[in-house]
């Protein structure tokens, strides 16, 4: 350790332990709620034991719709974004394209999924329709930048050779981008499916649809226990989804990365 | 400006004249470089690493822009971004020391790559290539011997087969000019050997002009009408085999054995 990183911890120290006396937050409060803990928990145990079929029903379909508005969303959002991204690459793009496009993508990206969707249940109304708007936004927002940074890491050689030819901008981005990038681009769109489906979960705190809906409408009702049975079908699905998308990377993201190792060491 | 009038060699293809070029302010990689390609020619420029070589073929395609000087390719100035130029660049095959292929694309995609500036949109977005194209391709990579490895991925390959994909994607072209930077200076000498035979032998059938670096002055002379020395960014010499005997004809000597072996690699087997 040398003096400097010893002086960073006690800075970063200082901060917690003021932060926390001005915004009041107290570890004794945390100890004397948890008996609180333990009542929710006792009432989500009774609850669970006698879980009612038309329950059980409710939470597969709004999880579905969840599903469902999340996987529209990472979908139009990504190919939204893909474009937007190659005019943000400075390797594709001059200063007066990416400059003002990355512009654009830090002011999508400044907000968090649940301001869009109350932005857009105040444009569309509640509803699926309203989150599905807000999951898009985020994801261009997002996904653009780790596109346009995926692309900016393309090896130069085959982008001078391409331009050699005389290729078109469109021709370069066709036959050499796409194909260099593409192991990348499959992995992003994996990461934000997952993410958007846990995202999407809380979009109906806001009224924008989805299983969100009946976890905070039954946290306001104080059913505890109805609440944490739909939030344990998100952390099931969530799992699930988790799980299969690390059997599409082994299969087709990590296969690739493995062939261009092997290239080099030739 | 047309680079033939009044010219006495009415059939150069490419020509320097006093040029000068640099990667930034302080260093210069080239100075006053004057030279002319006739066309048809297998023109070659031998030097050591760090002398410019890869900077003056560069130059030839308009990868990069001279700081000094005029150049004329077919009678225009190079530049990528005149529409006019392009067009020439899509008949000048460059073969990069890097070869600079699509690793995660197959040899006929990266081989399709000299196809398409004449390709409609339809056809390169969707990949759906026309038959001529498709026999064009086959028949080179026949030719360049890749016979069947049209859907293997070029990550997959030896080094002398990607070699020979970048070869076969210059030649898709339909080229005029072809500039090759040290293709061939990595491999055995069996290899290399094969390689410049194939080259030399589709430059001649092509009636094309043949512009090679070579890191081994021998086999320059060989397989090159014309050698080109450059020594710290400087054109020193212009060699010429005339009844066997290298004669400079930058100077008018004859060259001494001195020369052959400053720029003579040991053959590797």
């Amino acid at each position: 350790m040398t003096p400097k990183s010893n002086l960073a911890i006690g800075v970063i120290a200082a901060v917690v332990i003021a932060g926390s006396w001005h915004i009041d937050a107290n570890p004794g409060e945390f100890v004397d709620g948890l008996p609180n803990l333990w009542m929710v928990a006792e009432e989500v145990a009774v609850e669970l034991a006698e879980v009612e079929s038309t329950m059980v029903d409710r939470a597969f379909w709004s999880m579905l719709e969840t599903i469902l508005m999340a996987f529209i969303g990472t979908m139009v959002g990504y190919a939204l974004a893909f474009p937007m991204s190659l005019l943000a690459s400075r390797n594709l793009t001059s200063r007066w394209v990416y400059v003002p496009m990355r512009g654009i993508l830090a002011a999508v990206r400044t907000f968090p999924s649940i301001m869009w969707a109350l932005l857009f249940v105040i444009m569309v109304g509640p509803g699926p329709f309203a989150g599905i708007l807000a999951i898009t936004m985020y994801t261009i927002g997002f996904v653009a930048k780790l596109q346009y940074e995926a692309i900016e890491t393309i090896d130069a050689d085959p982008m001078d050779a391409a331009s050699s030819i005389g290729l078109s901008k469109l021709q370069i981005v066709r036959f050499v981008v796409i194909p260099e990038s593409a192991s990348h681009l499959l992995g992003q769109l994996l990461y934000m499916f997952d993410y958007n489906v846990r995202q999407t979960s809380i979009l109906g705190l806001v009224g924008a649809g989805g299983i969100g809906f009946y976890i905070i409408t039954y946290i306001k009702f104080l059913q505890y226990g109805k609440a944490a049975f739909f939030m344990l079908v998100v952390l099931i699905t969530v799992l699930i989804i988790d799980w299969v998308s690390l059997k599409l990377r082994d299969r087709y993201v990590i296969k690739s990365q493995r062939g261009v190792a092997a290239d080099g060491a030739i | 400006m047309d680079g033939s009038d009044g010219d006495p060699d009415g059939d150069v293809i490419i020509r320097m004249d006093g040029v000068w070029a640099s990667y930034d302010v302080r260093n210069t990689t080239l100075q006053e470089i004057n030279l002319k390609i006739k066309a048809g020619t297998n023109y070659a420029i031998v030097g050591l690493s760090g002398s410019g070589k890869s900077t003056l073929l560069k130059l030839m395609n308009g990868m990069m822009v001279p700081s000094r000087g005029t150049i004329l390719v077919e009678g225009h100035k190079p530049d990528p971004q005149n529409k006019q130029f392009r067009e020439i660049m899509s008949r000048i095959g460059y073969i990069p020391q890097s070869l600079g292929l699509v690793r995660n694309s197959t040899v006929l995609d990266n081989v399709m790559m000299g196809a398409l500036p004449r390709m409609k949109p339809s056809q390169f977005l969707l990949k759906r290539y026309s038959r001529s194209d498709l026999e064009q391709a086959r028949r080179i990579l026949d030719r360049v011997g890749l016979p069947g490895k049209e859907d293997r991925k070029a990550y997959m390959l030896s080094g002398g087969e990607k070699r020979r994909v970048a070869i076969a994607r210059a030649f898709m072209q339909n080229p005029r000019i072809l500039l090759a930077d040290e293709i061939v200076s990595e491999l055995d000498g069996t290899t290399s050997r094969e390689i410049m035979n194939l080259v030399a032998g589709m430059q001649k059938d092509a009636g094309l002009t043949a512009i090679m670096i070579h890191h081994d002055i021998r086999l320059a002379l060989e397989f090159a009408d014309r050698v080109t020395v450059v020594q710290a960014g400087r054109k020193v010499m212009e060699l010429g085999v005339d009844n066997d005997e290298i004669l400079d004809f930058q100077s008018g000597n004859s060259t001494t054995q001195e020369i052959l072996e400053m720029y003579g690699d040991d053959p590797k087997e």
